[in-house]
């Protein structure tokens, strides 16, 4: 079959002007699209099953209220395999899609540092729910967190144990990545600021440990009347809190928010029964946290924890804040969430301050044999 | 000294489970010269075999077991027919790649099959663990321990005191002569990979109450079960158990006296050294019968 030089040459100027098409088209596309980084394998799988339909339910909610900007939303989930390699490379999969909007990256701080510096040559706002201070420090301005950070639960929890429960010498049990060493840090500074408190013991340990002999033991041997934790992943936490009931060790204990987490309640079983922890996340703390466990059960059948109420959280304001800036442009989002003030969340009332932290409090929840029972929130000086 | 003897004691039940996913490897690299990185994953598959019949279907707890093993024997059929055999003339290097490429289907399998929910697997006894003196025995590392103790000896008198057991040394010296002597090499081989996975499901098995079922339990024991069967010397069943329980107690010990976060740091420092100054392992690999 001839082919005219004329034939030839519009289907070279169509395949050459194809792409520049499909991409004017996509960006032009029908839905507002949000990017979302979860771990759908390795350790946190389950977590970001829970993280995925938090997500989801807000986007239902919005999407039956109208959707935004006069269109339905809609999430691209990207495996980020609970690792940090695995984000930076499901974030830049994401990026390369030039019409999504924005993005939601991961409850852990290690791997928030992992991608933020593709957040910022990128552009585009990221909801984060890591609690490593550090996130919303260190000049990215386009990360925006929907968990109180580390600096207040370290507060709190140093405040709760010494000045409610009345303990002052303090074992404190941190993992070594970011999130632990940042909350292991964070304790002992709040610590610090109470006067007669000493730190008898600050034991880091590294992520899937198999065995917490010697750091029980080592709790033992230090006569610490109270312990702090930071664990970053609940089977840790299970083995831990195993050990620790059977070498004996009942000192009072307040954990960091995945003491309370559904995964570590069921694995650790009664080793957890009687401690307090810090929860971004309490459904009984407010109307809205109230809210969000109905229907968050109705739709999991399963008990909320911070692991969905964060993403449901920041799909929610997200989308709020598209709709008042009235347009996609990242500047122009980014000032919308920086305005948000007294939004009644799942998580609690979200106030942005200037460095993107929407959260300034925890509450202090305790574990009633296995029921999460809440006690009282604290908003932070700090 | 309490302290001492409780880290032993722990070092010890640690080390128990590395040492009996080592023998896995031990054997089937001295059946095939193939090192199998899926060995990790058997025992992953072995604790959720048991988590669907005896927590999922209520089984009692001995038929869950005597199931689950039957289970694993099966998997080891199809792992040799599946994963080995098509790749059995070919150099060392497609097969080793192949058994990496069947733990990432196996964990993926499972996921994809169980969800990533991290399980629970009850203890095999009603009591925790016993106060003896100044030192908390765990009963499931108790076990473990026993279940090592009473492999190793299965071990030595399969090995040398059974027909079936010296045609499968035989096969695992030297192929050609065994197949030359009429011992069927296919069928020790086989045999092989069903043993190795039995003793890695009942390391997962045993493990599980300890350290919860999940996708990825098997690959943090294999990383340091690999090491022991180096630190022992490859292809040493002795070497397997010794390096286990050494790695075990240097550990725990290692974790007690100088740094817990670098505690998987030892493991792997003595290794490096094994490999610098001794890199047969303790015993050595018995490389002049093999050639």
């Amino acid at each position: 079959m001839a082919i005219s030089r004329r034939k030839f040459s519009t289907a070279v100027s169509a395949s050459l002007a194809m792409p520049a098409l499909i991409g004017r088209a996509s960006a032009q596309s029908a839905t507002i699209k949000i990017g979302m980084c979860a771990p759908v394998t390795g350790p946190a799988a389950e977590a970001g099953k829970y993280a995925q339909t938090g997500a989801k339910l807000a986007l239902d909610a919005v999407n039956k209220a109208g959707g935004v900007l006069g269109k339905q939303v809609e999430l691209i989930v990207e495996d980020d395999q609970t690792t940090n390699p695995g984000i930076v490379l499901a974030f830049s999969k994401l990026a390369s899609q030039t019409d999504i909007v924005a993005f939601l990256g991961s409850i852990r701080s290690t791997q928030v540092h992992a991608m933020a510096p593709d957040v910022l040559k990128i552009g585009k706002p990221v909801m984060i729910g890591g609690t490593d201070p550090a996130l919303t420090h260190m000049g990215n301005q386009w990360l925006f967190r929907f968990r109180p950070n580390d600096s207040y639960s370290g507060s709190v929890i140093a405040e709760y144990g010494v000045k409610t429960l009345g303990k002052k010498k303090w074992a404190i049990v941190h993992s070594t990545d970011a999130f632990g060493t940042a909350g292991g840090k964070a304790l002992t500074a709040a610590l610090g600021k109470i006067d007669g408190t000493t730190i008898a013991l600050d034991q880091g340990y590294s992520n899937q440990s198999q065995d917490f002999t010697p750091v029980v033991l080592a709790i033992k041997q230090s006569g610490a009347d109270i312990l702090g934790s930071y664990f970053t992943f609940e089977n840790d936490l299970g083995v831990f809190a195993r050990q620790l009931r059977q070498l004996g060790v009942n000192i009072p204990y307040v954990g960091s928010p995945s003491i309370v987490n559904v995964t570590a309640l069921k694995l650790a079983g009664p080793a957890l029964f009687g401690t307090f922890g810090v929860a971004d996340y309490a459904e009984d703390s407010s109307e809205a946290s109230k809210a969000f466990g109905k229907i968050y059960r109705d739709a999991a059948k399963i008990a909320p924890d911070n692991q969905s109420s964060w993403t449901y959280d920041a799909i929610t304001i997200l989308c709020m804040a598209i709709k008042k800036a009235g347009k996609t442009d990242p500047a122009a989002i980014r000032e919308a969430i920086l305005a948000v003030r007294k939004h009644a969340g799942a998580e609690g009332e979200y106030n942005f301050d200037a460095n993107g932290d929407g959260l300034h409090g925890y509450n202090i929840v305790r574990n009633e044999k296995g029921t999460i029972v809440f006690d009282k929130h604290i908003e932070s000086a700090s | 000294m309490d302290l001492v003897l409780q880290l032993f004691f722990t070092g010890l039940g640690i080390g128990a489970v590395y040492a009996l996913v080592a023998l896995g490897f031990v054997l089937i690299f001295r059946a095939t010269n193939v090192v199998n990185f899926a060995q990790g994953e058997f025992a992953m598959v072995g604790a959720y075999m048991m988590v669907v019949l005896a927590v999922d279907l209520q089984w009692p707890y001995g038929w869950a077991f005597v199931a689950s093993l039957g289970g694993m024997a099966l998997l080891g059929v199809v792992f040799n027919l599946g994963v080995y055999y098509p790749l059995r003339n070919r150099t060392f290097l497609p097969v080793i790649i192949a058994t990496i490429g069947a733990s990432i289907f196996l964990s993926n399998t499972v996921l994809a099959l169980y969800g990533p929910q991290p399980q629970v697997l009850p203890s095999w006894f009603d009591t925790q663990g016993l106060q003896v003196g100044p030192v908390y025995l765990d009963t499931q590392y108790l076990l473990i321990l026993a279940v090592t103790l009473i492999l190793v000896a299965f071990n030595f008198w399969f090995f040398e005191h059974t027909l079936l057991g010296k045609k499968l040394q035989a096969t695992s010296q030297d192929k050609e002569m065994a197949a030359l002597l009429g011992i069927p090499v296919a069928t020790m081989i086989m045999l092989t990979f069903v043993y190795s996975a039995l003793l890695a499901g009942v390391a997962g098995i045993l493990v599980a109450p300890i350290l919860f079922v999940s996708i990825q339990m098997g690959s943090t024991i294999a990383l340091k079960a690999f090491a022991a069967t180096i630190i022992g010397g490859f292809g040493d069943v002795k070497g397997a158990i010794i390096g286990g329980l050494a790695l075990g107690i240097i550990e725990t010990f290692g974790a007690a006296y100088i740094s817990v976060p670098y505690k998987d740091g030892f493991a792997f420092l003595v290794l490096v050294a094994f490999l610098i100054f001794r890199p047969q392992g303790i015993f050595g690999e018995r490389v002049a019968e093999k050639a």
